[in-house]
């Protein structure tokens, strides 16, 4: 059977960390969230993918190609102007034979659910359950049929939301040609969805697990999640004094030098220096080509690839991008003293702890204090002793 | 445009096909391979119709809009043409200028033509190729040497999982999709299904399935790189070009040397060759045509020029005798058509001088000949204009004794080189000025009318063109630091008198910009900027000073961030008096 990824988008609210990719190629477990996404759509016995790729399509085809590195073949339709979902699903006619399966691509499933969905007769949407119904499309299910179908309601009929995984024959292709614009300028695929509510043909097929990543702190959890299936494995050099608790993953080439004490989950990309004297604690994942140095204690982070961390330095609960170079003693704090949720540019992160998110090559002189809730855009640089809160834009120079 | 590969091909071509359409618009057809070949031809504009071509099945399919140079815009002359049995189609970019001994030969050999096209011939060709090679590569690939002029064709075989594509100086490009191609002019069209690009060059033939390409340069296979386009500028761009102008200015060398070529002796009518008295009568830029025309014809065959504005035409006693000459891109142009229906009621012979076949002036005069510019889309004319000049060039010479055929067939290199001018410069001057003057004697002084039309109808600088010696009579009044001059300086009878007007301009105050002949330091040392033109044929110096007056009113445009294609007011062909 074939699988339709939906890539297309930039995730505009994954800013700044999409300035250099998109949404699904962000990291997750030291991988791209899309490949989580194939993997276990392959593990579902599914071979055949075919991408709606737009912001960053490069980005997708270098990492993937033809997909034959993980086993399965992969196809690419453009979307050069991204109008909706509906016209994502528009640019994959005639590509796709058969009853297919639609995944969004920013999204955390199990292989076994995805089975299940395949295994439900066509047209099939998957549902799941959240403390936020509101954020997403509310439906209503009676009988294992979809009977309503709300998006972004104020008032949510039930706790009960669309997934964004579906199962479709090839006629969905003629029902997204009828939708209209939306009121958000948009062609939506869910516009698509309610003849085939009407009709009572819509089955719903809920999730035993479901996430999905719609902002920069969602991935924390995401990556925890990802972590909790791997095995430890240490393909690096781990010197003699460094203390090991949990599940470890050390890439190739990478060095973890004395007196590092790291607490797992964690992920440790390849050839990154790591210590001596460093603390790492789970669920960190540090990506390729970083150097985590003496006395920093990283905890609960995603560090992207060609990072520097090398002295001094507390990161918690933060999302770091590619490149980026901290000046000795810089540390972000990550608790507000009145222990209510951390907002960041004013948007509630429902977390009690939270850091920073910081772009690509951002650069701090020594000594920077970066407060709660701080976003830093890509390139952005800050001179010694810089207190640093609040949203900054790309390219920012603070002295 | 072609399609290859696991989707419906009628749908994808119809979609590009429409974004080709900037390349020609008469009329447009597709064929494909589903139950034998499948064609749809219509006359008039794809994106006016509500074609789908839903009806043509099948995975491979090539299509084309046209622009007609070869028999007029209709159903019959539209693209794909087949050949004798319907099995073979083929769809045509360029032009065989050898079509018409190979069809002769064709017909005597037994095949029946439908169209009026220089392509057809290729269709038949490859016919008869395919009937003794069995192999519809071989064919192409023996039928490829035998066809003169530019081409890029796209040819589809009833039966065969293929597309065959082959080019020789028109342009030609493959995308290469996940298990699928595409074929086209240029990427416009692809880039919606992928940014992966093959550049043919000349002499390619591919055979494309849809899950390989192998390309072949005459018999020997080679390889051509695949090159990520960015299509996000290329989305925005016309043929890779910011503005249609800017295109249509870098194809005038191909609309000069088409134009020249297109005409021959025989295609000249008689009462033309030998004419007692000439009268053109035009509008706008095509009457700057007739003016430089009026110059030339005079000073080198000695043959009375009378020239009108066709809008005025009516007010004056019309000519009783002799050639009226209509020049018209678009040959609708209102007052060109009244002037032209005037003179015939006085008995004049009537020639049109027009660049889209098929139009109301050619069915209004007695002979037309065809310019070769291709569509012009943006407002300003600038290859019609050069086009325009290469048809009555070539009237001067067959009226005379056929003095300027080398230097015609020579023109359009000199017009390639001074597309890459620099001209920053003067630009700087003319993008503050609040007034342009534009000088120049002779034949050069329409050329200075011509270069200031173009600037003020793009840039919406004030500018006028004058006769150099007329700028005393009144004008010099205005000449101050803010009003830059615009001299055009050539060598021969008008360059010693030009030297001291411009002496005149600069002691009043006002900076010149100069186009003069490359290495005249007396000129270079009295002027502000001086712009060097290759060392020609006066001739090909109108050509060519035209040429940079064009860019440097779109280089002023464009620092000023003017609509270039689409100026304030104006329309590209005026159907009102």
């Amino acid at each position: 059977m074939e699988c339709v990824v939906l890539a297309a988008g930039e995730g505009k609210r994954m800013r700044p960390l999409t300035a250099k990719r998109p949404k699904v190629m962000l990291p997750l477990a030291n991988r791209p969230m899309i490949e989580h996404l194939v993997l276990a759509a392959r593990d579902a016995a599914i071979n055949d993918f075919v991408f709606v790729v737009g912001y960053g399509e490069r980005e997708i085809r270098k990492h993937f190609e033809d997909g034959s590195q993980w086993g399965v073949h992969i196809r690419y339709a453009p979307q050069r102007h991204q109008h909706g979902t509906a016209d994502a699903v528009r640019s994959v006619r005639d590509l796709v034979t058969g009853p297919f399966l639609l995944l969004n691509g920013d999204m955390i499933i199990k292989s076994t659910d995805i089975a299940d969905l395949r295994k439900c007769h066509p047209p099939c949407m998957s549902t799941s359950t959240t403390n936020h119904p509101g954020d997403y499309g509310v439906v209503v299910v009676e009988n294992g049929l979809v009977t309503s179908l709300e998006e972004k309601s104020k008032y949510p009929k039930s706790n009960m939301i669309n997934a964004g995984a579906y199962h479709f024959d090839p006629d969905i292709f003629d029902a997204v040609d009828s939708v209209q614009t939306s009121s958000r300028g948009e062609l939506e695929l869910t516009d698509a969805l309610f003849e085939y509510i009407a009709e009572k043909k819509m089955k719903a097929h809920q999730l035993s697990y479901w996430m999905d990543v719609g902002n920069p702190w969602d991935m924390l959890d995401a990556n925890l999640t990802l972590m909790g299936n791997l095995q430890s494995d240490l393909k690096g050099t781990v010197e003699e004094g460094v203390s090991i608790h949990g599940t470890i993953i050390v890439g190739e080439g990478s060095l973890v030098k004395s007196g590092t004490c790291i607490e797992g989950p964690c992920i440790i990309g390849k050839n990154c220096r790591i210590g001596p004297h460093a603390y790492i604690r789970g669920a960190t994942s540090v990506g390729d080509d970083c150097h985590i140095g003496h006395c920093t204690e990283l905890k609960n982070s995603i560090i992207m690839a060609g990072t520097n961390i090398p002295h001094f330095n507390y990161i918690g609960d933060s999302i770091i991008g590619t490149g980026c170079n901290f000046g000795a003693g810089t540390k972000i704090a990550n608790l507000r003293h009145d222990h209510s949720n951390v907002r960041v540019c004013g948007k509630d992160t429902r977390r009690k702890k939270f850091g920073a998110v910081i772009g690509d090559g951002v650069q701090f002189g020594i000594n920077c204090s970066i407060n709660v809730g701080t976003l830093i855009g890509s390139n952005a640089q800050f001179a010694p002793n810089s207190y640093v809160a609040g949203c900054l834009g790309e390219n920012a120079i603070i002295r | 445009m072609g399609y290859i590969g696991r989707r419906e091909a009628a749908p994808i071509i119809v979609e590009g096909l429409k974004k080709l359409e900037y390349r020609g618009y008469d009329s447009f057809g597709i064929a494909t391979i589903g139950n034998g070949i499948e064609l749809d031809k219509h006359q008039g504009r794809i994106s006016d119709s509500s074609h789908s071509a839903g009806h043509l099945k099948g995975k491979i399919g090539i299509g084309h809009t046209r622009w007609a140079t070869h028999g007029v815009p209709n159903d019959i002359n539209a693209h794909p043409h087949t050949d004798c049995l319907n099995q073979i189609a083929i769809v045509h970019n360029g032009i065989i200028e050898n079509y018409a001994d190979l069809k002769r030969e064709l017909i005597l050999r037994g095949h029946t033509f439908r169209s009026e096209t220089d392509t057809e011939v290729a269709a038949h060709l490859i016919e008869e190729a395919y009937e003794s090679e069995k192999d519809l590569l071989s064919a192409v690939q023996n039928v490829v040497p035998k066809l003169k002029g530019s081409f890029a064709l796209l040819i589809i075989s009833k039966g065969v999982d293929q597309i065959i594509a082959a080019r020789y100086a028109s342009p030609l490009v493959l995308g290469v999709g996940d298990g699928e191609f595409f074929a086209a002019s240029d990427m416009t069209p692809i880039l919606d299904y992928t940014e992966r690009a093959i550049y043919l060059e000349d002499g390619d033939i591919a055979c494309i399935t849809p899950v390989t390409v192998e390309i072949f340069n005459g018999k020997n296979q080679v390889q051509r790189p695949v090159e990520l386009v960015d299509w996000s500028i290329e989305d925005t761009r016309k043929g890779g070009f910011a503005h249609y102008m800017l295109k249509e200015i870098y194809e005038q060398p191909q609309a000069f040397y088409n134009s020249v070529r297109a005409i021959t002796r025989e295609t000249i009518p008689a009462p033309i060759r030998n004419p007692e008295s000439v009268t053109v009568v035009a509008c706008g830029s095509s009457y700057h045509a007739g003016l430089i025309f009026k110059y030339l014809l005079e000073d080198s065959c000695a043959i009375p020029v009378r020239l009108d504005f066709a809008s005025e035409f009516k007010y004056f006693s019309p000519p009783i005798k002799g050639v009226v000459i209509g020049i018209s891109q678009s040959g609708e142009t209102a007052d060109t058509l009244s002037a032209l229906k005037q003179a015939k009621g006085h008995n004049c012979t009537t020639l049109a001088i027009v660049n889209v076949l098929g139009s109301t002036i050619s069915r209004i005069a007695d002979f037309t000949l065809f310019m070769r510019a291709g569509p012009e889309i943006s407002v300003a004319a600038t290859k019609s204009f050069i086009a325009q000049l290469a048809i009555l060039m070539q009237i001067i010479d067959f009226i005379g004794d056929g003095e300027y055929e080398e230097v015609l067939l020579s023109g359009h290199r000199a017009i390639e080189e001074v597309l890459l001018m620099d001209l920053s410069g003067a630009v700087e001057l003319c993008r503050n000025a609040n007034s342009i003057f534009f000088v120049g004697r002779g034949p050069f002084y329409p050329v200075s009318l011509e270069g200031s039309l173009k600037m003020k109808e793009i840039s919406y600088i004030h500018a006028e063109g004058y006769a150099a010696g007329e700028l005393k009579h009144g004008p010099f009044a205005l000449l101050s630091k803010e009003t830059p001059v615009v001299a055009i300086c050539m060598p021969g009878e008008t360059y010693g008198v030009m030297i001291s007007n411009i002496k005149e301009m600069k002691a009043r105050g006002a900076p010149v910009i100069a186009l003069g002949e490359q290495g005249d330091l007396e000129l270079s040392d009295v002027v502000d900027i001086f712009i060097p033109l290759p060392e020609t044929h006066p001739f090909i110096q109108v050509l060519t000073s035209v040429v940079v007056l064009q860019l440097l009113a779109y280089h002023t445009a464009v620092a000023l961030n003017r609509d270039v294609d689409k100026p304030k007011n104006l329309a590209k062909s005026v159907t009102v008096e």
